[in-house]
């Protein structure tokens, strides 16, 4: 019974974080059609924003929405640098010029800070462990699982209460017509990166928290798991990013209590695999996203 | 709202689709565009809606230049469009497509309540299906929530492309209803249609495209009468 | 091959040539090590236009073959003796063989293409993000597999103990005739019906194209001159661990062919060139800020942000790279456009 609880505890901390990533990133894609290769990041400057305010004699809290605004700051960036030059042209230019602005990131965070691990400043509970149904389990897995839980429901309502929210998911199925309704597209394109921005800000204060250091290349292991989460949910769809980001969860738990040492090692191997396929079967992922849609 | 195109040129790549278009729209006046497929009508709208951007040539609001303007603009000029490809927000409620058709005077939350009952008081069938997402309508309904959402920014002018097309003829008859409705409002309306007989009977005036070129003009009753229309510039 | 393609083979694989002849020449250890790294280079760039200048599609994966290649010829040519300390886990059917590094760069080259033909065929039908995801997903699985198969590539931990095979000469003719085997796919059929298929996926396949066939083989093509290239480079630097065929790599690669233009064979030949010298130049001003302590830390990085931005900075200003369409023999033997010509 103790490791059914722990079982699920282990998949929804896990999954939320996990869904958070592929939200971030779907958001973006959904709507420009831009697998946004920096996404990772967006992690990384919210870790290396928390290491240079770790001297302030700032609150936690405050460090932390700091490195979350950082975070939006950089998805911002990402549209003005790599995105809007380049989105009248091709898909692949719009690939390449995000490829290269991760690329710009890590290595502008090499020179500026340092290639080693920095460590970031945590709150005392995130150390902590409580006992829950006779489990013991780290806190900051309940704080990840009440984060996400949080998030999910104020992005849905925002999504489905605000104008703004139901311009974006106007856009992502006709972005033309939305313009032609007068939402205005800069607005439409920045609101994406910046959600995109803060979804990676909040991922990154809890997936950090895990090792409490940053590195340059700490946003590749996040990036991947939203690529996956996203194909296996579907790319254009929301809900479907949750979804595939709450089943990798479960799949990656379920391979980590079952699998011998030797073949876990292969685990990447065999989910990427699994990515492979499934586009293979359904090219747009497995959930449908909403209908058609034009590149902008 | 006086609209005046002058020497409209469109081209995809090396395709010239509009080869030196003039089109004026009076304030409160409907004027049918006709032609056969391929003509260019189509291509005209969009480019006077910012959609696409002009090759070459003029576009005039009341006398300002809005030539190339990006299309959220236009809209906040008051020109609306209703695209041919009847694009409703099919994962949106019908209630959600008519709020974003308001988008740009979303501040003033009491009007665009009032507009929108006003909306489904004139499609009542809209008002039936309010909660229901547009993907779900039948041709017709997602015609009538198309324009209904044009209207929702309370526009001058309004770009109607074929909004009769694929329609069964009882739908076909309640739209140029509305439109005629529409008209009587003082709204000023540039309509693209294939279905001459009532495009010429609602519009004041008409322009016949043929091959991306104006082939005739003229006041509808005078274009209603030539004999010769269909055959020579619609294609049969 | 028209006059036209000639001239451009001529001038390419010339430029090659006099190159090596300058780097034989001068004699100075530097030089000729960065001209042959260039040439490995080459190979590997030519690869790759191979198939994203001809198919318009983002390939992640090819310096997984570029491993595959490496991986092979290491396998194949470690001595015997050595092998039982770089690889003592090797499976006993390779562990007694000992190849001639020629012969495992060429089989490098082909298990890397084998490798490619059965995995890559059904990923062909993909287009846009889907095709490129699933080829980042394949780099990904490619990089897992070198990681943790440690019987054949010593884990992450640097393999060591290759024959050093790869000199000058070697390396110039394997560029001259990867400049030959890529004008000559551009010009063949297939490239020519890829190349409309990457204009107009649609038209293509109206013409009968079979769009997915011809971009399998010019994906088996590029994973052979990856497997060559990544053989070749095994040789050269004779240690190396799986990081090396990883996404800084596939930066460095993709830098050269964008920067250079993907479209043209010219293009992925001025971009090698350009993106060595750079990347030459600023790893010596690297070393040298290092050297003279100038900063309390180490200059790293430097490098990779000025190609960078320099990318970024092609793909808005020259969409198609400083050679976007034409190669330099069309463009030199370029009439003055006559009446009857068509614009
Ligand atoms: N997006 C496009 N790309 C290329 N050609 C187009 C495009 N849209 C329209 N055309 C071409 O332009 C011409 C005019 O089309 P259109 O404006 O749609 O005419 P109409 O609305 O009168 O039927 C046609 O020959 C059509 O094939
Ligand atoms: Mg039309």
């Amino acid at each position: 019974m103790t490791a059914a609880i722990q079982f699920v505890i282990d998949v929804l901390s896990l999954g939320g974080a996990y869904a958070l990533m592929a939200l971030g990133l779907v958001i973006v894609y959904g709507i420009l059609r831009l697998v946004n290769f920096a996404y990772g990041e967006l992690i990384m400057a919210a870790g290396y924003t928390l290491y240079l305010v770790s001297a302030s004699p700032l609150p936690w809290l405050v460090m932390a929405v700091l490195a979350v605004g950082a975070a939006v700051v950089t998805g911002i960036a990402t549209d003005y640098v790599a995105f809007r030059p380049v989105r009248a042209k091709s898909v692949t230019a719009v690939l390449i010029t995000s490829f290269a602005f991760s690329t710009l990131l890590q290595n502008a965070a090499q020179l500026l800070i340092s290639p080693r691990p920095r460590s970031i400043p945590l709150p005392e509970v995130f150390s902590d462990t409580v006992t829950l149904f006779g489990v013991v389990t780290p806190a900051r897995n309940l704080i990840t699982i009440a984060a996400a839980a949080v998030l999910l429901s104020l992005f849905t309502l925002a999504m489905r209460r605000t104008v703004l929210g139901i311009a974006m998911r106007a856009a992502a199925t006709h972005f033309t017509m939305a313009r032609m309704l007068g939402v205005p597209a800069n607005l439409v394109i920045s609101t994406a990166f910046a959600i995109s921005g803060l979804l990676a800000g909040t991922v990154a204060l809890l997936w950090l928290g895990r090792i409490g250091t940053v590195v340059p290349r700490v946003g590749l292991e996040p990036l991947l798991i939203a690529f996956i989460a996203t194909v296996i949910g579907g790319m254009r769809s929301l809900e479907g990013a949750v979804l595939g980001g709450f089943l990798l969860a479960f799949i990656d738990t379920a391979l980590n209590y079952s699998l011998p040492q030797d073949l876990l090692k292969f685990r990447d191997a065999f989910t990427f695999s699994l990515v492979i396929l499934i586009l293979l079967w359904r090219p747009a992922g497995l959930v449908r996203g909403p209908a058609t849609g034009q590149r902008t | 709202m006086a609209l005046a195109v002058e020497a409209l040129e469109v081209r995809y790549g090396g395709i010239r689709a509009v080869r030196g278009v003039d089109i004026e729209v009076g304030d409160g006046e409907v004027v049918a565009l006709l032609g056969a497929n391929g003509a260019g009508k189509s291509s005209t709208l969009l480019a006077i809606a910012g959609a696409i951007r002009p090759y070459a040539g003029r576009v005039r609001l009341d006398g300002r230049d809005v030539t190339g303007s990006i299309p959220e603009r236009m809209v906040r000029a008051g020109v609306a469009m209703v695209p041919e490809t009847r694009d409703v927000f099919p994962d949106l409620t019908v209630e959600e497509n008519l709020r974003l058709g308001a988008y740009v005077r979303r501040r003033d939350r009491a009007d665009v309540e009032a507009d929108r009952a006003a909306m489904f008081a004139l499609f009542p069938r809209l008002a039936e299906r309010a909660e229901q997402t547009a993907g779900t309508l039948s041709g017709g309904e997602q015609q009538m929530l198309v324009i209904a959402r044009a209207m929702m920014s309370r526009p001058r002018l309004l770009l109607l492309d074929e909004p009769s097309l694929g329609l069964a003829p009882t739908i076909v008859e309640q739209i140029f209803a509305m439109i005629a409705r529409l008209a009587a409002t003082g709204l000023s309306i540039l309509l693209v249609e294939q279905n001459v007989g009532k495009a010429l009977a609602v519009a004041d005036r008409a322009y016949v495209m043929r091959l991306g070129r104006i082939a005739a003009a003229g006041p509808a009753r005078e274009l209603a009468a030539a004999a010769d229309l269909k055959e020579h510039y619609l294609g049969g | 091959m028209s006059a036209r393609d000639l001239l451009t083979l001529l001038l390419l694989a010339g430029s090659v040539a006099l190159l090596a002849v300058a780097a034989e020449f001068l004699e100075v250890r530097l030089f000729v090590r960065i001209v042959t790294n260039l040439f490995i280079m080459l190979v590997l760039v030519l690869g790759l236009q191979v198939f994203m200048g001809n198919s318009g599609i983002l390939s992640f994966a090819h310096v997984g073959f570029m491993g595959v290649g490496a991986y092979t010829t290491a396998v194949l040519t470690i001595p015997v003796r050595m092998k039982g300390m770089a690889l003592p886990d090797l499976y006993p059917l390779v562990a007694g063989l000992e190849l001639s590094p020629l012969a495992g760069i060429l089989i490098g080259g082909l298990v890397a293409a084998l490798v490619a033909a059965v995995i890559a065929y059904p990923l062909m039908r993909l287009s846009d993000a889907a095709a490129v995801i699933t080829l980042f997903a394949l780099l990904v699985v490619l990089h897992t597999i070198m990681l943790h198969w440690s019987a054949v590539t010593n884990g992450p931990r640097t393999l060591f103990g290759l024959p050093r095979a790869t000199d000058l000469r070697l390396a110039a003719v394997a560029a001259a005739l990867a400049v030959a085997l890529a004008l000559l796919f551009k010009e063949s059929r297939i490239g020519l019906l890829l190349r409309s298929s990457r204009d107009d996926e649609v038209a293509a396949a109206a013409l009968g194209a079979r769009v997915p066939v011809l971009r399998w083989q010019a994906f088996v093509l590029a994973a052979f001159m990856a497997g060559i290239g990544g053989a070749l480079w095994a040789h050269f630097i004779t240690s190396f661990s799986p990081k090396a065929f990883y996404l800084k790599e596939s930066f460095v690669i993709l830098a050269m062919l964008v920067i250079g233009g993907p479209g043209t064979v010219t293009g992925a030949v001025a971009g090698t060139y350009i993106v060595t010298l750079a990347f030459e130049s600023l790893r010596a001003l690297e070393a040298y800020l290092n050297r003279a302590q100038i900063f309390a830390e180490q200059v790293v990085g430097l490098t990779e942000v000025v190609l960078a931005l320099a990318m970024i900075g092609v793909l808005v200003l020259r969409p198609g790279g400083l050679v976007a369409t034409r190669e330099i023999g069309t463009w030199l033997l370029r009439r003055k456009p006559d009446k009857g010509d068509p614009p």
